[in-house]
């Protein structure tokens, strides 16, 4: 007894300072610069106070833009999610397991994608939707994304799609018995989810809805490409411009991004008050296998509504891409001379892309099997092993979501520059900047599902005298197994795509891909990127068939 | 019509406080130990050139777009495959501050630096952030194209602008032709710009004030401009029609899109064109310094320059004396270009700039 408390004092000490150092060390470097008010050269600053916090007044309107967006974002993504994620793990819809792989795709897509194909869609004069609509005898626009609405409507389709992945991790995990006892009792198919599922999924839902608005609250790309054009700036948008202009306001926009932290610590207490008050166990020591529940001839309603989601987050865009992309100048209409696969020769023939494509992906594997075993160990200390100020560790590990990651980088930057083994400008920088920017992420997915597993199994283990180590991988990490797999592949892809952070932590000999589609965008031509952006897509896409496959490949071996 | 030597002029006349003017490459050349030149390729080096090649490699911190920085980079890695090339690229604010942070942090792992933006450049300089190396091509550029002293850095190029238009949906009269055109109720709504880490921006909003004062970018400001990062998407935009006309349009971002035979016009007002230099130097400390010194010389040659001058990701014009014409067959003498007259003065009204660019663009 007293040597597996101390293996557990151990590992719970050790990952606890593991998150501490990944996260407060950068933390400690952003706080002082958003204190720094002496010449914004010279590092450590010369002189402390709080006129950058006091001068954030000035950004009123720019602070309640972001914070308008991101909740518009966060409900649209969180119905969306909900929704999609009840058909597709609750319901008997035909092609399920395709329709979800396909749902999970925006978020396997460079953030730039969604908006910069929305953009190409819906611009006011040149999208493609007002072209056709014109040609067809119409006046003006029929649509605009190029608006606030057309931001939050991005962000929900594109970077709010994690919510679904989230959310249906969680009702996987759900014992249909429940559902089901509902409706022998005469509840209908609506009240039961509404009374039912959504009850017992809302730590989950939660826990998303606090993640998805803290990935709207430091979204960058969407709000850059559909705001700047009607002037509409967001603080991500407003920092990358403090940052980038010379002099740079560094310690300003490490300001904004330390006040973003307040917006979430209310958040996070709020959602620690709600699963503190409640059970929200599932998975007992009661045994019960996964059922979807047949709903009849709604099924193929609730089909079309996938297929419906599916088309214009997925089909639609991609479809723009690649319309685009064999163009010299992106048009509704091109004339014969205008088609041409220059973009892909030239993308093809960047060595920089190549290069930074293949790093992209051993950061995204590497980053999801350390980042999986640290963040399940994390989400235990927090919410299992009952060790004091593990509710500290939480609001620890959540900072990297809240702050923007374009002002975190910096921290970091400072930070690992100062530190004696020189990993600055390597592989291992970005790394370890990945598992502490996704601590959040991976912590969030792993722990909706813990939330569900009543302690009574591993105490059961205990019982019959399962040593710690033993039960946790005997009888808790494949009860979180769904968990662990969304995690394992939220991970990797949101590696592939990070794009804020490593613009400042590249080195000559370590770029990644994102912020070379992103430049591409920027600086290039419209019709290269849709290339880029495209190709980066497909080979994500190979990458998470063959890991989809050897997953379950492992899991029929493991069964067997 | 154009008259580059007012402008040079003007500099000289701003006297020994202007950073560019009155020295001679003949004092730099004094303070570096003398070497006899060789000939590598069609250029002049003091660059030990098998030194170079046996170090092997050359990092190079540049503000410029990633297929511009990749695309000089594998060109002189063309001429000298036994140097292994690398980048980092990042806006001018932020890379200027990653270099600043990692000296401070006694890393130092670049040999060569390009600008966007002279300010930053004297401020590195100032702190002793470049290597002073004479190179045997300085001479065919004019001191004023050179720091002060010479060594230092120099201008590998110069992006001048002047008013872009959609030429399907601008016509006829409507087509601006001075300056003070932009200021015609008309283009409320309609007309682009660039954001305030410009440095072209802050060159135009600093001739064009001296020129017509401070009421013209306060009427400017009424005109609700949209501003962006680069001049591909200004010229996007304008191809596409999202915006009627811009306020600058810059020669390498017209060339382009005309080669891409899209809608896009440029006027060249008579007053002259706002023109940025883009800023290149060894660094101090370099890795691979001889790498670094054949680098500099390999881009202010004609060779490099022409480089600069055709890639379309750059299209610069080349100040060498005896630069060849640009793609378009134009050269940069055939341009009335305006330059910042006092330097000292250009650099401080920097926080001014900045401050009402961003207010007006509502950050």
């Amino acid at each position: 007894m007293k040597l597996e408390l101390s293996g557990k004092t151990v590992v719970g000490a050790a990952v606890a300072i593991a998150a501490g150092v990944l996260v407060l060390y950068p933390v400690f470097y952003l706080v002082q610069a958003s204190l720094d008010i002496g010449s914004p050269d010279v590092r450590p600053p010369e002189a402390y106070g709080f006129d950058n916090f006091t001068a954030l007044t000035q950004y009123s309107e720019i602070m309640f833009n972001t914070v308008a967006v991101s909740l518009g974002a966060t409900v649209m993504a969180m119905v969306f999610g909900f929704i999609a994620a009840w058909i597709l793990s609750r319901t008997n819809v035909p092609c399920r397991h395709v329709l979800e792989q396909l749902m999970a795709v925006p978020y396997y897509v460079t953030p730039l994608l969604g908006a910069f194909a929305w953009s190409l869609l819906g611009a006011p004069e040149s999208g493609f939707i007002n072209q056709v609509w014109r040609a067809l005898g119409g006046h003006d626009a029929v649509i605009n994304v190029v608006s606030p609405f057309g931001i939050a409507w991005v962000m929900a389709l594109f970077e709010g799609s994690v919510a679904f992945v989230m959310i249906g991790a969680v009702m996987k995990s759900m014992d249909p018995a429940l559902e089901e006892a509902s409706q022998v009792i005469g509840a209908g198919r609506l009240r039961t989810m509404l009374r039912v599922t959504l009850p017992l999924v809302a730590p989950g839902v939660l826990g998303a809805a606090i993640f998805v608005f803290a990935e709207m609250l430091g979204s960058f790309t969407a709000a850059l490409v559909l705001g700047m054009p009607t002037r509409f700036y967001v603080v991500t948008t407003a920092i990358y411009q403090l940052v980038s202009q010379y002099p740079p306001r560094i310690p300003l926009a490490a300001a904004m991004g330390v006040s973003l932290f307040a917006i979430m610590f209310v958040m996070l207490f709020l959602y620690r008050r709600v699963i503190a008050s409640h059970s929200y166990v599932t998975i007992s020591g009661k045994a019960f296998r996964p059922r979807v529940t047949d709903v009849g001839k709604l099924r193929w309603v609730l089909f079309g509504v996938a297929v419906f989601y599916v088309f214009i987050s997925v089909a639609l865009p991609l479809m723009t891409l690649a319309y685009a992309s064999v163009q010299k100048l992106a048009v509704a209409f091109p004339a014969a001379g205008n088609w041409t696969l220059d973009n892909y020769r030239t993308a093809l023939t960047m060595n920089a892309v190549r290069s930074a494509l293949s790093n992209s992906l051993l950061l995204g594997v590497a980053t999801a099997c350390i980042g999986v075993v640290l963040m399940g160990l994390l989400s235990w200390l927090i919410y299992r092993s009952r060790v004091p100020g593990s509710g500290v560790i939480e609001y620890i590990v959540m900072f990297p979501q809240a702050v923007p990651r374009l002002v975190f980088a910096f921290g970091m930057m400072w930070a690992w520059l100062a530190f004696p083994i020189p990993i600055y400008g390597t592989l291992w920088l970005l790394l370890i900047a990945y598992i502490t920017v996704f601590l959040p992420l991976g912590i969030r997915t792993i722990s909706s599902v813990m939330l569900q597993i009543d302690n009574s199994l591993e105490e059961c283990a205990q019982v019959c005298g399962a040593m710690w180590a033993y039960r946790t991988w005997t009888v808790t990490v494949p009860l979180l197994r769904p968990g662990l797999v969304a995690a394992w592949l939220l991970l990797f892809v949101a590696s592939v795509r990070e794009l804020g952070a490593s613009i400042l932590l590249m080195g000559p000999h370590s770029k990644v891909i994102t912020p070379a589609i992103v430049e591409s965008w920027f600086a290039s031509s419209s019709e290269l990127t849709a290339a880029m952006a495209l190709m980066q897509t497909l080979v994500v896409a190979l990458a998470m068939t063959g890991l989809l496959f050897l997953t379950r490949l492992a899991s029929k071996s493991g069964a067997a | 019509m154009f008259n580059t030597d007012r402008t040079r002029r003007d500099l000289l006349k701003a006297g020994a406080a202007l950073p560019f003017s009155g020295i001679t490459l003949g004092s730099a050349l004094a303070q570096s130990p003398v070497r006899t030149p060789s000939k590598v390729l069609d250029f002049l080096t003091n660059a030990d050139v098998a030194k170079a090649e046996s170090e092997g490699q050359l990092v190079f911190y540049c503000h410029e777009n990633e297929a511009g920085t990749a695309a000089i980079m594998d060109e002189f890695a063309k001429d000298f495959p036994k140097i292994k090339t690398s980048y980092v690229r990042a806006q001018t604010g932020a890379l200027y501050n990653k270099i600043l942070s990692e000296r401070a942090a006694g890393r130092f792992d670049v040999d060569i630096i390009q600008l966007s933006d002279i300010a930053p450049a004297l401020d590195f300089q100032k702190k002793g952030g470049y290597e002073t190396y004479a190179s045997p091509e300085a001479n065919a550029y004019k001191p004023e194209y050179l720091s002060d002293p010479a060594g230092s850095f120099f201008w590998t190029g110069v992006t001048f602008c002047g008013i872009g238009y959609n030429t399907v949906k601008v016509k006829g009269d409507e087509i601006p032709k001075t300056w003070k055109d932009l200021l015609d109720p008309r283009w409320r709504n309609a007309l682009s710009c660039k954001i305030s880490s410009s440095g072209l921006q802050f060159v135009q909003w600093y001739t064009l004030r001296k020129l017509y004062g401070d009421e013209f970018w306060r009427e400017f400001a009424k005109q609700r401009p949209h501003a962006f990062d680069s001049r591909v998407q200004l010229f996007d935009r304008l191809a596409k029609g999202d915006d009627k006309i811009s306020s600058t349009a810059d020669y390498g971002g017209y060339a382009l899109f005309k080669s891409r035979n899209a809608d896009v016009g440029l006027v060249t007002p008579e007053d002259g064109l706002p023109a940025t230099p883009l800023i290149v130097g060894m660094v101090s400390k370099a890795p691979h310094p001889e790498a670094a010194k054949l680098f500099v010389d390999w881009a202010m040659s004609n060779r490099g320059q022409t480089f600069y001058q055709n890639n379309p990701n750059l299209i610069y014009g080349s100040l060498r004396n005896d630069a060849p014409p640009m793609l378009t067959g134009a050269r940069l003498r055939d341009f009335k270009l305006l330059f910042p007259s006092d330097i000292a003065d250009y650099v401080a009204s920097q926080p001014a700039f900045t401050k009402e660019w961003n207010g007006m663009l509502g950050l």
